[in-house]
């Protein structure tokens, strides 16, 4: 497969995960909002911790206009991971690759899209914003339905799947920490927002009962062994793929993003709370994520920039190719 | 209740119908009378169901293009008549056979121009026009591409007059668009009258792809294993890129980006997540000028650096070689039937339309004094650009022209202007005629090969002559029917 190819389908996959993570994450705050929050200096306090979390604290709307930061993080052209942005370039990437991507898939991406261009969705939005979310949220459920039922599982979809759960494992450490940039102690309402975020209530709840702590929410985002969205889960995910592209063993690497996620893994799968407490929450998230953009950087080396045979073949300055590297 | 009668108050005029016989009555010819009992009974509902329907499976499959010049980009449907053109096969073998006729001489003469120029010396045609052409690459001087051939894919352009004849109006040997409309155009017919198609034995299209396929491999450098062919597009933001992809995708080949290709010790490779992986035959939808920075313009970013050496020594093969351009040049153009007799020994079987050239002194005083009957366009322009249209033009326009044609006469030519063929097509009125003409598409590998019929591109503004997409064209599929 072409290396700017397996980078369009990497970056494609994240967007649309992006944009899903944002949607819901507008979802359950507008909603927590509406019975927790009673004016517009207990508004903005609410919303700050979670634009801190997803570095959106440029997006910052008149300060009586937190009623309508929801409609800024979704139509905003400005801000790159508005929803809008990140179909925008999900299709865009998408366009580059189309003879890589079912019909069906295609169908579906560049409906969305004539939809945000058209207008329709600003409309649907006006009509109420949750019908909008929904349909955003319903679509990057078909789409990656569509991606692992149409495409077939080889070299493309390890691609599709790589930046999938590069990008979740991002957005659930970020998820939760927003706990940690809260003011106050995190309420059960809090809580209860992060696991929604994640789509993790029902799956938490069969594991922990009602017993809704800091201490269970974050072990269970974080250490969940089968919850396809913990950090654990999508990193052994992106491990396994690693792998199984360069055909190495796992416990073992190649190059340098199997080495790095391989240890990572092991990190994660032998750490626990009392760890994470004597490190800070905080840090332990801050760590995380700075391994989680260097492996997006290691994999775009290894498969795309190819600076071993490069070198080896000392030709021509690989210059311009960084340069088409996409913004984290 | 009345039954609908949609061509009622369509009128033929002075023009030459593709549908209609006379002027009179309105009586169909043979080949399409079920097209026209079938539309002159549709009903509203169903010319607009199956109006939006065509839109939107173009919209919704991304088949668009992109207008230059237009902020953001726009990407816009080419749009789609939902008439289709008829030829019966008798007519179809003859231009079929006036176009390989055709491309065989321009190949003869692009080897005769690069070699020994005997054409020059057995003046046939002049040296000065040769040498003076913008597309003429003096790289190439010498160099035998691969099986000896230029022009690999050729779109050639052909209209009818007023009685009905064929005629060239010219031949795009460079990178010729419009074959992923072609294709379209025939699914999208096929899904919205797939009754209509029943009885009336049209060929098929589908071929096109294979052919290219088959037309690209067989220049391989290396015969020793399975080609490795790549389509070289300048990116997502050109005006043909669906075209890029759809046909990269229907061959089964990969569409690469010029950053995605190297060039190392004379071969060139693209970059794999599996490594280098060399490449043998280019198909390239780029033109000469931006394919190496280091022979051609030095700022492009599009193409590959090194990219020409490769093709001199053989390790790679581009489809179309290198300097076709001169065989589409407009002034070259006029002497294509001279080229003909030249190297076939044969009679043109499709006439050029007159053309008088610009830096010929009795033409150009011709063409001076005639402007208002007359076409003028640049020498080496595509797309509709650079043209004027005598009799819709201002004096204003005039004037600038016959400044330009003083100035740089080599780089003009004109023509008288032919009353391009009409057919019926929805308009804003209703069916009405609009002027039409045909781009077939010729590959030249192994054989010759023409699928039937080719793109009709058809000008929807009223009286206009220019059926470009990027001047307001829109298409049409085109049906070859196997005789009855």
């Amino acid at each position: 497969m072409l290396s700017r190819v397996a980078d369009n389908l990497y970056w494609m996959s994240r967007y649309i995960e992006r944009a899903d993570g944002m949607a819901r994450m507008i979802q359950v705050h507008q909603n927590q909002a509406l019975e927790y929050v009673q004016n517009d200096q207990q508004l903005k306090e609410f919303w700050q911790p979670v634009l801190q979390s997803i570095c959106a604290e440029q997006v910052h709307p008149e300060s009586d206009a937190f009623q309508k930061i929801g409609k800024v993080l979704i139509f905003s052209e400005s801000y790159p991971n508005s929803i809008i942005s990140c179909l925008f370039l999900a299709r865009e990437n998408a366009r580059m690759v189309r003879d890589q991507l079912s019909e069906e898939l295609w169908l579906e991406l560049n409906n969305i899209y004539l939809f945000f261009r058209n207008g329709d969705a600003l409309d649907l939005y006006n009509q109420g914003s949750d019908l909008l979310l929904d349909r955003i949220t319903r679509f990057s459920l078909v789409f990656q339905g569509l991606a692992d039922a149409t495409v077939p599982h080889s070299e493309g979809w390890r691609f599709l799947s790589l930046g999938k759960y590069l990008e979740r494992a991002d957005q659930t450490s970020r998820m939760i920490d927003t706990l940690n940039l809260r003011i106050k102690e995190p309420t059960r309402a809090d809580l209860m927002s992060v696991l929604r975020c994640c789509i993790a209530l029902s799956a938490f709840r069969q594991q922990f009962r009602g017993n809704l702590s800091l201490q269970n929410v974050a072990s269970f985002l974080l250490f969940s062994e089968d919850f396809p969205r913990s950090i654990r889960f999508c990193i052994r995910t992106i491990d396994h793929s690693l792998h199984t592209l360069s055909g190495v063993p796992t416990g073992t690497f190649s190059n340098e993003a199997e080495r790095l996620t391989g240890s990572t893994l092991a990190m994660v799968n032998f750490t626990d709370w009392n760890q994470v407490q004597s490190k800070g929450l905080h840090e332990t998230l801050d760590e995380l994520q700075t391994t989680l953009i260097e492996i997006g950087q290691r994999i775009f080396e290894t498969y795309v920039l190819l600076p071993s045979e490069i070198k080896s073949l000392g030709e021509r300055s690989s210059a311009n190719f960084t340069q088409a590297q996409q913004q984290q | 209740m009345s039954l609908p009668n949609q061509f009622q108050g369509y009128t033929v005029e002075h023009f030459f119908d593709e549908m209609f016989l006379d002027r009179e009555c309105l009586q169909a010819r043979a080949h399409y009378e079920k097209i026209f009992h079938r539309f002159d009974r549709l009903t509203e509902e169903e010319i607009s169901e199956r109006r939006q329907q065509a839109d939107a499976s173009f919209l919704e499959h991304g088949i668009t293009f992109t207008v230059y010049g237009d902020e953001g980009g726009t990407e816009r449907i080419f749009p789609f008549d939902l008439i289709p053109r008829v030829i019966p096969e008798s007519e179809w073998t003859v231009i079929e056979n006036g176009l390989r006729q055709r491309i065989l001489a321009l190949n003869l003469f692009l080897n005769d121009i690069y070699h020994g120029r005997k054409i020059i010396k057995d003046g046939v045609i002049p040296e000065e026009m040769v040498n003076s052409s913008k597309n003429f690459r003096p790289e190439m001087v010498g160099f035998d591409p691969p099986q000896q051939i230029y022009a690999h894919i050729c779109g050639t352009d052909l209209i009818r007059d007023d009685q009905g004849n064929y005629l060239v109006l010219e031949d795009n040997a460079r990178c010729p668009s419009g074959a992923s409309y072609l294709l379209e155009n025939r699914q999208i017919m096929k899904r919205a009258f797939p009754q209509t198609f029943g009885g009336m034995s049209v060929r098929p299209v589908e071929a096109y792809p294979d052919l290219l396929l088959r037309t690209l491999e067989h220049l391989s450098p290396r015969k020793s294993q399975k080609p490795v062919c790549v389509l070289l597009t300048p990116g997502v933001y050109n005006s043909a890129y669906f075209e890029h992809t759809f046909l990269a995708r229907q061959m089964g080949i990969e569409i690469v980006e010029g950053k995605d290709l190297i060039s190392i010790d004379s071969c060139i490779y693209m970059r794999t997540t599996r490594g280098l992986v060399q490449v043998d035959v280019i198909y390239r939808r780029l033109d000469d000028d931006f394919l190496d920075p280091m022979v051609f313009r030095s700022e492009s970013m599009l193409g590959v650096a090194g990219l020409m050496e490769a093709y001199l020594k053989g390790n790679v093969a581009l489809a179309n070689a290198v300097g076709t351009g001169v065989a589409d040049d407009k002034v070259t153009y006029a002497y294509v039937p001279e080229m003909i007799k030249y190297y076939l020994d044969q009679e043109p079987i499709l006439p050029n339309v007159p053309t008088y050239l610009c830096w010929k002194d009795c033409d150009r005083a011709y063409v001076l004094d005639n402007l208002e009957n007359l076409v003028v366009k640049a020498a080496n322009e595509s797309g509709g650009y650079g043209m004027l249209i005598g009799n819709q033009s201002t004096a204003k326009e005039r004037e600038e022209f016959t400044r330009l044609i003083k100035a740089y006469p080599r780089e003009y030519i004109a023509q008288p202007i032919v009353s391009l063929s009409r057919h019926p097509t929805f308009c804003e009125e209703g069916i009405a005629g609009r002027h039409v003409d045909l781009r077939p598409f010729i590959l030249y590998g192994e054989d010759v090969e023409i699928v039937p019929g080719g793109l009709t591109r058809v000008a929807l503004k009223k009286g206009s002559l220019v059926v470009n997409s990027s001047q307001g064209g829109g298409s049409k599929d085109t049906w070859v029917l196997r005789e009855f």
